[in-house]
């Protein structure tokens, strides 16, 4: 859901997403709610989300969104934790088009620009 | 056919009180009439009339400036007026005839001695109460409210209650067990401007923070607020531009792990979704751009940074150039390649901070999502139409917490549409504003004041609170001061 905001690096297909690398992650559970994930499936690009997913080793997302999913229980189930459950601890999110790595540490992403980018 | 049920308040934040339980009555499909009689706010008591005893159970259950709700009985005068009234329905007296029972005297501006209110509760005996008295947990609870008025209602205080009620108690809010946990007494990790947990609690109602609905503060600092909204159900995430104050790096109360140590206080790690570092006005959500018309936030919760306790700040550069902070070298790289680079920030003005947060929320918020937040205003010279305006916003509430020269204001309001780029010719901040301000978007001004209105009370808000809101117009106003 970030995508790189510096001045200029507005290539909608290069500023997201970006690319996580250098990670450790974690997996806090969350509670489940579907209608929420039933209402959140139009606003996903499911490309992003699911390639994203498979770098940070998480499979069970298909490579396409379900024709059924909104009822695919199984397919919410496996959406359900790559959106609320599974957070990058540390590591390093790069701009595809502009090469700005933007670092998380403790959890925290720090998406500040720097003076030149605004 | 409708009941009468009697509402007790706890007498704080009274301005607060009708915002915060028509937000309930939505939240719960409950239609009410609030405003019935214009209520009395000296008061902490109110009539309402509603479909049943499961509607009143509903209407306060998340309440925080309620107290309980009773099925009103009766009012009067005097005790006399009272009892004849009561005796007027014996078919209702005889309905608890047989279950054990309690009553409570509920005093407001007055006192009494436990004798002068056991005699009260015994003169009740003409009632046809048969089962065994239980102080601990009786079948039913009787209250008798005595109001005597306080100094500021109409006619002040008096020696005799103005007003007795009478009624049988249906439930309690959430009110004690709510502000019991969320006390900032007790609260690990706490910032100098942590907004407390009574009025946290409001915030979260008047957003309808509920289950399946996914909250957002811009401004989240220590993150009072995503713990009450995540509390009340909601998906909660913030953002500041100070990561310091979300991971609890710095000053005070360093060392414990900032906003996650009160998540695992709480226990709320199932439904604090996460912080990021960014600059609002520089800010990295796609959403923005893709779904700025139907929005995907449901609910903006904050309090954005007077400039008091906390000076707001953007990304920006006072003076310098790009290559004496950005691509100076330091260390043999370039300073922005540094690890603990810091970019350079400006002020971010108060009367910008509010104009910029309306237009994130016309466009974030999905329609009939909420915005909640604070703007200080300057008693003496506040109107109305100081409060930005949005087309795409409707006002829902504005209530005050009076500090005497200044105050601040709750404002809820809703997104009665989608956001359209014809907004902008609607309205217009003032165009003498736009060569000092510090907006984020400087070209199109989608929101702000109704046309021509020249100076807002919240305007240079941190200097004038410096200068003892001294008038503008006055001489003797310092110029600028504490900027």
């Amino acid at each position: 859901m970030l995508q790189c905001h510096a001045k200029g690096c507005d290539d909608p297909a290069k500023n997201f997403p970006l690319e996580i690398s250098d990670f450790t992650k974690e997996e806090i559970e969350a509670e489940k709610n579907k209608d929420f994930l039933v209402r959140m499936l139009p606003k996903l690009e499911w490309n992003a989300l699911y390639t994203t997913a498979v770098k940070l080793g998480i499979t069970g997302l298909p490579e396409t969104l379900p024709s059924d999913a909104e009822t695919n229980d199984e397919f919410l189930s496996a959406l359900h934790t790559v959106l609320l459950e599974v957070h990058i601890k540390e590591g390093k999110m790069t701009c595809n088009g502009c090469n700005h790595v933007y670092p998380i540490k403790d959890g925290v992403p720090n998406m500040l620009l720097a003076e030149h980018e605004i | 056919m409708s009941t009468k049920f009697l509402i007790h308040f706890a007498q704080i934040h009274t301005d607060f009180r009708i915002a915060e339980l028509e937000s309930l009555a939505r939240l719960n499909g409950i239609n009410v009439d609030l405003h019935k009689g214009s209520p009395d706010l000296s008061s902490p008591y109110l009539v309402v009339e509603l479909q049943s005893i499961d509607e009143a159970k509903k209407l306060i259950e998340r309440s925080i400036l309620v107290k309980e709700i009773c099925e009103y009985w009766a009012e009067g005068k005097t005790y006399e007026e009272l009892f004849e009234k009561i005796k007027q329905n014996p078919e209702r007296n005889m309905l608890y005839k047989k279950d054990s029972f309690k009553f409570n005297v509920d005093v407001f501006g007055g006192s009494n001695t436990e004798e002068e209110k056991l005699r009260k509760i015994n003169n009740f005996s003409f009632l046809p109460f048969k089962g065994p008295i239980d102080l601990k947990k009786p079948n039913q609870e009787f209250m008798v409210y005595e109001n005597y008025g306080d100094v500021d209602s109409p006619g002040g205080r008096s020696s005799e209650p103005k007003v007795i009620y009478f009624g049988r108690r249906i439930a309690s809010s959430s009110r004690y067990e709510m502000i019991k946990k969320f006390t900032l007494k007790q609260r690990k990790y706490l910032g100098t401007t942590s907004m407390d947990a009574e009025l946290s609690l409001v915030m979260a109602n008047q957003a309808l923070a509920r289950p399946g609905t996914l909250m957002y503060d811009p401004f989240v600092g220590t993150g009072s607020m995503m713990l009450t909204c995540a509390e009340f159900g909601s998906y909660t995430m913030g953002s500041d531009i100070d990561g310091r104050q979300i991971r609890g790096t710095a000053g005070y109360r360093k060392g414990i792990n900032g906003i996650k140590a009160n998540i695992d206080q709480y226990k709320l790690s199932h439904r604090i979704l996460g912080n990021v570092v960014f600059d609002i006005c520089q800010n990295p959500w796609r959403a923005m751009d893709l779904y700025k018309d139907s929005g995907w936030i449901d609910l903006i919760v904050t309090d954005p940074p007077y400039g008091v306790r906390a000076g707001a700040k953007k990304l920006g550069r006072r003076n310098g150039t790009v290559e004496d902070y950005s691509f100076k070298i330091v260390d043999g790289v370039e300073n922005h390649k540094r690890k603990d680079y810091y970019p350079p920030t400006v002020a971010y003005e108060m009367e910008d901070v509010v104009v910029d947060l309306l237009e994130f929320a016309a466009k974030m918020l999905v329609v009939r999502g909420r915005l909640v937040y604070w703007i200080p205003t300057v008693t003496e010279e506040y109107q109305l139409d100081d409060i930005p305006i949005h087309p795409a916003l409707e006002l829902v509430a504005n209530s005050e917490q009076p500090f005497g020269s200044w105050s601040r204001r709750l404002i809820t309001m809703e997104k009665i549409r989608e956001w359209s780029e014809a907004d902008s010719k609607v309205y217009n901040t003032n165009p003498a504003d736009s060569e000092n301000s510090s907006r984020c978007t400087s070209s199109t001004s989608l929101s702000g004041l109704p046309n021509n209105k020249p100076s807002p009370a919240h305007r240079n808000f941190r200097a004038r609170y410096f200068s003892k809101f001294i008038r503008q117009d006055s001489p003797a106003t310092p110029a600028d001061a504490g900027n």
